[in-house]
């Protein structure tokens, strides 16, 4: 079978673990194994705590393959994330991955629209480094040939410090200039949205900057577009409404309670559309990553 | 290779016969935590040859769907499921599913479901005319509105469908006993006589969790089947209540319910056990089973034992 031995554990030592407004957390670990195999949309199913008798599936921020670490992003929302907001560097946890099918890029779609939501935000992070490495890859004197841009919108305090952008987006109002600070390293355009009245983020939903920077593209920049969203379902199936409404492939990243991870319990299904009919299939290896149109149509 | 002290190998102080099958270790992973006997595969470090058999996920004459999300959720020491017997009915399970298993790594056990006693007899017949080395009756499902535990919790319908089973097929029948009952040694009397080969000893016990915000039951199905180290105390004592029925016939049971150990599997073999299930413990540890079998041989060696079916019902009662 190919797909055999393709998911590690690893006693991960903690190298960081650093809190950030809203009880959110960013938590770096060394899994050399997993770092290696990473792709954007994979993650990784930790113990959390010795006391607690199933794990926790958090998806991947980013990787590094040289250095061997990666780096999750969560918030604390149950008994879980609780305990493994105790959890100190130096201390090693049990990291089963990278688990699931990753996104895709399409080299005839070379301007990927990344739409966060929350706690959705960290595999677009992990989206635009591939990206970045992919433009970075490039050779002298050649133009980049990926035009992505990052939306990503919260209701919580973002878990960075947003930075007001030097990249001009001449279709979004000129008020919503809060960016991703890492984007803006990377040279990747990026905005926020809130509800919450943060400075220089969009006052709404994130899809509806999504709807503006859409509207405004010529056909043949359409034609190149490719939407990738991960965050509330809400937000998915916002976002899969607009993707169809310009005629957009879609991929959306899923998330649902986990037992086993990898495929042997049947426990995190979701319905989807399949050309035989109706199918259950399972968010950690038949996904987290599907077409939108399987999902929400 | 270590070897004991009456010259057998470590590796075969391990080895059981289960009903005529030989298992390589007494291990047994669990239907519906290893999918259709691949799944696992996928970790690096495990592999199906640690284990003496591996029971393949319920299936029914015609594809399931399952039920709604959420399908799990943790509880203390413990998780509820409620998958509701998703899978693609047997015809693609013979054809389709079990020419890709290698035979050669395990035995693969079938676990056989259905909604009336004619479906039993109709699935088990099909899986007789396939290369699975045994079947398993699931007559103690929680989580269907028909046939399952309502089948496994009269003793009369457990009897009917054990029967029904016997004459469809001549591979060894494992018959799953539920622990929703109230006198589980009289229905294990019963399905002896209607003709199981074997036992498997527990499924689960029905449950629910409530979300306290919204006032509903997190399972999509409102209750679950509760599984994990919560139902240990209760799996062993069922399979002593089994044993003490089963050993005047020769008949064999798989304990199960909350392994998590080499300890806890020893703990199932001195009360009556021939050999022991692992499930949800591979969802927190998938490479638990190499540890568990190392623990085992070590208690052997440690207390003298030249093999590992020395150790069956072993329990000497307190006066």
């Amino acid at each position: 079978m190919k797909h055999r031995a393709s998911i590690f554990v690893e006693e991960a030592a903690i190298l960081s673990h650093e809190a950030c407004p809203g009880e959110q957390y960013i938590l770096r670990l060394q899994a050399p194994r997993t770092a290696a195999r990473a792709r954007a949309g994979a993650f990784v199913h930790l113990q959390c705590d010795a006391l607690l008798p199933m794990r926790r599936p958090l998806s991947i921020m980013r990787a590094d393959a040289g250095a061997g670490w990666i780096e999750l992003l969560y918030r604390v929302v149950g008994a879980g994330t609780r305990r493994l907001a105790q959890r100190r560097p130096g201390e090693r946890l049990s990291v089963l991955g990278p688990i699931g099918r990753p996104f895709t890029l399409h080299d005839s779609h070379p301007r990927p629209l990344l739409i966060g939501g929350g706690v959705g935000i960290p595999p677009m992070i992990f989206l635009a480094q591939e990206i970045h490495q992919k433009n970075h890859r490039k050779l002298p004197g050649r133009t980049q040939p990926w035009h992505p841009l990052l939306l990503a919108g919260s209701e919580t305090p973002f878990p960075f410090k947003p930075r007001p952008s030097q990249i001009l987006i001449p279709s979004l109002p000129p008020e919503v200039i809060a960016a991703i600070p890492l984007m803006e390293d990377w040279g990747i355009p990026s905005r926020l949205a809130s509800g919450q009245g943060f400075p220089g983020c969009h006052d709404g939903y994130v899809t509806e900057l999504a709807r503006l920077w859409l509207a405004a593209l010529d056909e043949t920049a359409l034609a190149e577009v490719e939407i990738f969203a991960c965050g509330p379902h809400p937000m998915l199936a916002a976002c899969a409404r607009l993707a169809r409404e310009f005629g957009r492939p879609c991929q959306v990243s899923l998330e649902e309670f986990m037992a086993c991870a990898v495929g042997g319990c049947a426990g995190c299904t979701v319905a989807v559309r399949t050309p035989r009919g109706p199918a259950m299939q399972r968010v950690c290896v038949d996904g987290p990553v599907f077409d939108a149109e399987t999902v929400f149509r | 290779m270590t070897e004991t002290r009456d010259g057998k190998a470590a590796s075969d102080m391990l080895a059981v016969d289960f009903c005529g099958m030989d298992f390589a270790t007494p291990l047994v992973l669990l239907s519906g935590c290893v999918g259709f006997g691949e799944e696992y595969t996928r970790v690096a470090g495990f592999s199906n040859r640690d284990v003496g058999a591996v029971c393949l996920k319920g299936t029914t004459l015609e594809p399931r769907l399952g039920n709604p999300p959420h399908r799990v959720c943790e509880t203390p020491m413990g998780m509820l499921n409620a998958i509701g017997l998703q899978n693609p009915g047997v015809r693609h399970v013979v054809e389709e599913i079990l020419p890709g298993l290698d035979f050669s790594e395990t035995r693969f056990i079938a676990n056989v479901s259905g909604s009336t006693v004619e479906e039993y007899a109709e699935v088990t017949r099909i899986f007789d005319d396939s290369p699975i080395d045994a079947i398993e009756i699931n007559i103690s499902c929680p989580n269907v509105k028909e046939g399952g535990v309502a089948f496994g919790n009269d003793p009369d319908m457990s009897a009917r469908v054990v029967e029904v089973c016997r004459a469809a097929t001549r591979k060894p029948l494992i018959t799953k006993l539920s622990p929703n009952q109230t006198d589980i040694a009289e229905n294990a009397r019963r399905c002896i006589e209607a003709g199981t080969d074997a036992f498997a000893v527990i499924n689960t016990l029905m449950g629910m969790a409530i979300d306290i915000e919204s006032r509903t039951p997190v399972i999509g199905n409102n209750q679950g089947g509760l599984s994990g180290p919560a139902i240990k105390p209760v799996a062993l004592l069922k399979v002593h209540q089994v044993y003490q029925v089963c050993r005047g016939h020769g008949i064999p049971i798989i304990g199960q319910g909350g392994v998590a150990s080499a300890e806890d599997a020893l703990e199932f073999l001195i009360a009556g056990a021939s050999a022991v299930g692992v499930g949800t413990a591979l969802f927190y540890d998938p490479l638990v089973c190499p540890r568990i079998n190392e623990g085992i041989r070590a208690y052997l060696q440690r207390h003298g034992l030249s093999e590992v079916g020395q150790l069956t019902g072993t329990l000497v009662l307190n006066d």
